[in-house]
């Protein structure tokens, strides 16, 4: 069963704009996809710096530093420098709110 | 022989947030700080400057290199409250972890009967020649063998000895660490709230280890600051272990190292830290060694959520040497950083430093090293190495070694490795009859033989033993 946590209010994430959070002491980014909410962590893992600050393109959150991407609906790291997959963590919007269930990779 | 113990008077209460106010780490908090206290003006006026300089500073960011591999997001100050005053009640029934300490009469070296037990129940005892004890950066009781004493030397709280050797204390405090390195060096040389200082004459040997125990409260501060001066052809050992009140303790320790060795000096420092693994711990941390001097450094780094550590050793003159030992042992969510720099700065010294890290979980450790050999400071001969261990998928271990040689007649080298634990080890262990969970404590045992193996004061293998074994998990 997931654990969800309270992260924030739906509206608090305008649209196409990564937005970082801290959910038991680990950082992840929660992206509204055109209305969709998704959460992956914000951790690249080339480097292991923050994502946060990224820019969106198309459906990949792209790294600030070197460029790497990574899908924001799996995690999959989807260009070099990056070769290992970043986290991605269950999401549930219940009305306004908005919960994350962490996984545990 | 009983040893005289200094339990340092007390205040009779805590504070009182109705006649101070909640202190931060603000103006407000900094002038309440500075009127509270009784020291020399030069303190006062370093103080001053110090934080002028934090307040014109900001906090490192990504982009700052020393900083590039830190995370400092769930870092919040406000969350803290500084120590305000220079000596604190202690409730009785605060839950420290204390190391029994026996001196070479068998009395405590406190002066009161100080019963501990480590966490994994078993009780040590160490003979010392002196020790102090603190309470969140404050020193709560002194001790001395009278027979160093009455040979100059010297083991006490560094804020009653900068009132009472103000001239000594004042050249050598924060000489070699620059308040503008970092927002934490600026804070901790404007607000320390005491801390260490032992001070070692010409040609005097202090025979047993001089023994420190730092200890802080749960969500408690901690701004201590270690002075250590050994004079020419002088010798000692400190043996330094900081612990917090549970495994899970919150706390922020923002500290300072600093070792001064002249000519011909023998000193063996050892730092076993293990915070509670909520803490927040930053330091600088230096060393000064002079002609034909030697340092052994043996850093075990157990506890804290994150880390930051500094830590340079500077040769200063000609044929000193330094030996560095650091084992980092981590796991769960700690995520440890080491900037270590081996700065040759004279010719015919020798360093040597050796990191050994094992991490289990999603832990990370982060260990960037530098050897820098100055111009002229020819026949050099400096070593660098960092192995890590790996013990699970999620960790990650970063390893950065660095040469920065402005010398042509120098040998330097650096190397790192980093892997899992070999499955045919495991196996073969297994197939003489081990559990696979005895089998990974073998290796990990094995994997820090090396460090072990370079230690030569069995009271200080027995500690960092007894450190790595709390660390261990049991591995299915």
């Amino acid at each position: 069963m997931l654990d969800y946590q309270y992260v924030c209010e739906r509206d608090e994430l305008p649209e196409n704009t990564p937005k970082t959070f801290e959910v038991d002491q680990r950082f992840v980014v929660l992206i509204n996809l055109s209305g969709e909410i998704f959460c992956i962590e914000d951790m690249c893992t080339h480097d292991g710096g923050t994502l946060g600050d990224g820019q969106l393109d198309g459906q990949c959150l792209v790294c600030p530093r070197h460029g790497a991407k990574f899908d924001v609906k799996n995690g999959k790291a989807m260009c070099m420098p990056a070769t290992e997959d970043t986290p991605s963590h269950t999401v549930r919007v219940d009305g306004t709110k908005v919960f994350v269930a962490l996984s545990d990779s | 022989m009983t040893f005289a113990s200094t339990p340092h008077p007390t205040t009779t209460k805590p504070h009182d947030d109705t006649e101070l106010g909640v202190m931060s780490f603000d103006d407000n908090g900094f002038s309440r700080f500075i009127e509270r206290r009784t020291e020399p003006t030069w303190l006062t006026a370093r103080r001053k400057e110090a934080w002028a300089i934090y307040e014109s500073l900001d906090w490192p960011n990504p982009r700052d290199e020393n900083w590039m591999r830190s995370d400092l997001r769930g870092f919040r100050i406000a969350k803290f409250a500084p120590n305000i005053d220079e000596s604190v009640a202690i409730p009785s029934t605060t839950p420290v972890r204390l190391r029994t300490v026996t001196t070479a009469s068998g009395t405590d070296a406190a002066g009161t009967e100080v019963t501990g037990t480590h966490a994994n129940g078993t009780d040590t005892t160490l003979e010392v020649s002196g020790s102090l004890q603190s309470v969140n950066g404050i020193v709560i009781a002194e001790a001395l063998d009278p027979q160093l004493a009455a040979k100059g030397v010297i083991v006490g709280s560094l804020a009653r000895c900068a009132r009472d050797h103000s001239k000594l204390v004042e050249t050598h405090l924060h000489k070699t660490i620059n308040a503008s390195a970092d927002r934490f060096a600026a804070l901790q040389q404007a607000m320390w709230s005491d801390g260490y200082f032992i001070y070692v004459p010409k040609n005097v040997r202090v025979p047993l280890p001089i023994h420190i125990h730092a200890a802080m409260g749960d969500g408690q501060v901690d701004l201590s600051h270690t002075l250590i001066v050994l004079e020419d052809g002088a010798e000692a050992t400190v043996l330094f272990e900081s612990a917090s009140p549970s495994d899970q303790a919150n706390g922020f320790h923002c500290g300072g190292v600093e070792l001064i060795q002249r000519s011909g000096s023998h000193l063996r420092y050892v730092n076993l830290q293990d915070w509670g693994r909520n803490a927040w711990h930053f330091a600088h941390q230096r060393a000064s060694v002079g002609r034909d001097a030697s340092l052994q450094w043996t850093v075990a780094a157990m506890g804290s959520r994150f880390a930051q550590v500094d830590q340079r050793v500077e040769l200063v003159e000609p044929g000193a040497t330094s030996q560095v030992n650091g084992v980092m042992f981590t796991r769960d969510k700690q995520h440890l950083v080491y900037n270590t720099l081996q700065h040759h700065n004279a010719p015919h010294c020798r360093s040597d430093f050796l990191y050994k890290s094992v991490l289990q979980d999603r832990s990370r450790t982060v260990w960037r090293g530098m050897i820098k050999v100055s111009e002229g400071a020819q026949k050099t001969d400096g070593y660098q190495r960092n192995d890590n261990l790996m013990l699970s998928d999620t960790s990650r271990a970063d390893s950065i070694p660095g040469l920065e040689i402005n010398a042509d007649d120098v040998r330097c080298t650096h190397g790192s490795t980093s892997g899992r634990v070999d499955e045919e080890l495991i196996f073969y262990a297994q197939s003489r009859g081990f559990t696979r969970s005895e089998a990974v404590r073998m290796i990990v045992t094995g994997f820090f033989q090396q460090i072990f193996d370079r230690i030569t004061i069995e009271s200080v293998r027995d500690a960092l033993g007894a450190a790595i074994a709390r660390q261990v998990r049991q591995y299915e």
